[in-house]
């Protein structure tokens, strides 16, 4: 009975844990650069810290901790079955941090080499990524909206890091392209092909399972992953071929498909059957009203000019998208995906004959609690040094501290899985 | 695939992993020859699929509208 608990061909811990502990240390050093550069970062969207944090977050934190997890849960949610995760885990972490790295520091230092190298290693990694995932993934009948989903995520994938490499090295050669309606096309796949999609396949999942709620219904589902990518589709071929009403009715329909998502999922976990709400609970419920209320921006600026105009909505929208939206419901999901990974693991080194310690002596729940308290506070204070540049240094420390205790919170359970694992395996012995 | 042909059903769809699991696994070493076992989750367990095939179960699946994988096992 134990063994057949094994989920067997799952990748071993380390191979998704690599990405998770690295990933606030991208965060931490986007903090630190705040700290450093002060209320200047924040002046407009395109200041060398203003766009070197951006990727520390988008490429340093969610696509580490995105890609981590994939490798992780293809098995389980998909059946997807890599061969050698532990491999691909090993490569894809090195040029993932090392192109975060070298990319950031492009924009940071304004060197064309550093953007150029970074570019181009951050595409390589993606590529090789899509290597491997996609034929097995395309090989699997799309049996749940899940998997459908994540096929339809991987072309949003290849999206926005080819969008990135060439944007990398338009900027780096001085290449005459559009940019600004290139970068706002990058964005695009990045948060509506890429993490969109990737998160409403991922939700149709987690969501019910971890918070017992009701599932997502399944048209609905069904068919969700299309309608975002046929409006990322529908906003590069207005780029494209230069028709800007099309544009703007894309960027409308992203937006509002957005909104409908989270709003509800809010209803859904306002069905939920658990009782108490814990900390993953309360982290979605923040990140989702923050994506809320920033397509609800987005979406009244794409119809009022006036709005559209205002020099600080561009990184309102980044803070509240990345800082307050996508990093609480990712953390919100690591917070289970790790003590239940860590569970289940020493469940199997103990074959039956040990039990596994519960999953909160792995990470408690006021640890958890605590952190998220950071997390908010920080993102009110960066909410508030957009308005008010003058506290961007107090909202960089309190940043750092978050992503500091999330660190710590991280390590300390994979500190407790390997003490665990050592004493257990000590007590086998002696069996 | 109505419960008056599938006398046995688990509904997990409100249980935390992995009980279902291990009651599904509970239940199919009790499951006599010719009966049949109706599993309902809110996703697709891949990992329980793996384990019934090397087992020698069998099973069908059906999504219904309300998202719940309506699993329906026998040997």
């Amino acid at each position: 009975m134990q063994g057949l608990l094994s989920f067997d061909q799952a990748p071993p811990f380390t191979a998704p844990l690599r990405f998770f502990l690295s990933a606030p240390v991208f965060a931490l050093l986007a903090g630190l650069i705040l700290v450093w550069d002060g209320p200047s970062l924040l002046a407009s969207r395109w200041t060398p810290g203003a766009l070197a944090v951006t990727h520390l977050l988008t490429v340093g934190f969610m696509l580490q901790a995105m890609l981590g997890a994939l490798i992780q849960v293809l098995p389980v949610v998909a059946g997807v079955n890599l061969a050698q995760p532990l491999a691909i885990s090993r490569w894809l972490h090195v040029a993932l941090s090392g192109g975060a790295v070298l990319l950031s520091s492009g924009f940071y230092f304004a060197s064309a080499s550093l953007l150029i190298t970074g570019g181009i290693v951050l595409g390589v990694s993606v590529l090789g990524f899509l290597v491997v995932v996609v034929p097995p993934l395309s090989r699997t009948p799309s049996t749940s909206p899940t998997i459908r989903g994540l096929k339809m995520a991987m072309s949003g994938l290849f999206g926005v890091a080819a969008l990135g490499v060439v944007l990398a090295l338009a900027v780096a050669n001085g290449w005459s392209i559009p940019l600004l309606s290139l970068t706002d096309l990058h964005a695009s796949w990045g948060f509506a092909a890429w993490g969109g999609i990737l998160l409403a396949a991922m939700a149709y999942v987690v969501v019910p399972m971890f918070q017992l709620t009701p599932g997502y219904p399944a048209r609905l589902s069904w068919w969700y992953p299309g309608l975002l990518l046929a409006g990322v589709v529908l906003a590069s071929l207005s780029v494209w071929f230069e028709v800007p009403g099309i544009g703007q009715l894309a960027q409308g329909m992203l937006s509002f498909l957005g909104i409908a998502f989270c709003a509800f999922t809010m209803h859904l976990q306002l069905k939920r059957r658990r009782a108490r709400a814990d900390t993953t609970f309360r982290y979605w419920q923040l990140g989702l009203a923050c994506t809320i209320f920033a397509l609800f921006l987005s979406l009244t600026a794409t119809f009022w000019p006036a709005l559209a105009e205002y020099n600080e909505l561009p990184l309102l929208l980044g803070v509240l998208l990345i800082v307050g939206g996508f990093v609480p419901l990712i953390v919100g999901m690591l917070y289970k995906i790790i003590p239940f990974l860590a569970w289940l693991h020493l469940q199997n080194l103990g074959g039956g004959k040990l039990p596994a310690p519960a999953m909160h002596k792995i990470l408690g729940e006021k640890e958890m609690n605590g952190q998220m308290g950071s997390h908010a506070l920080a993102l009110v204070f960066l909410l508030g040094a957009v308005l008010l540049p003058e506290l961007a240094r107090v909202a960089g420390l309190l940043f750092v501290m978050a992503n500091l205790l999330l660190l710590w919170n991280l390590s300390r359970a994979s500190w407790r899985y390997r003490q665990q694992s050592k004493l257990m395996r000590e007590q086998l012995a002696q069996l | 695939m109505t419960d008056s042909k599938t006398p046995h059903v688990i509904d997990a769809r409100y249980m935390e992993p992995p009980d279902p699991f291990v009651k599904t696994m509970e239940m199919l070493d009790s499951l006599q020859a010719g009966e049949n076992l109706l599993l309902q989750l809110f996703r697709e367990p891949h990992p329980l699929y793996r384990v019934l095939k090397e087992n020698g179960h069998r099973y069908e699946v059906e999504l219904v509208a309300d998202g719940t994988f309506e699993i329906l096992i026998w040997r």
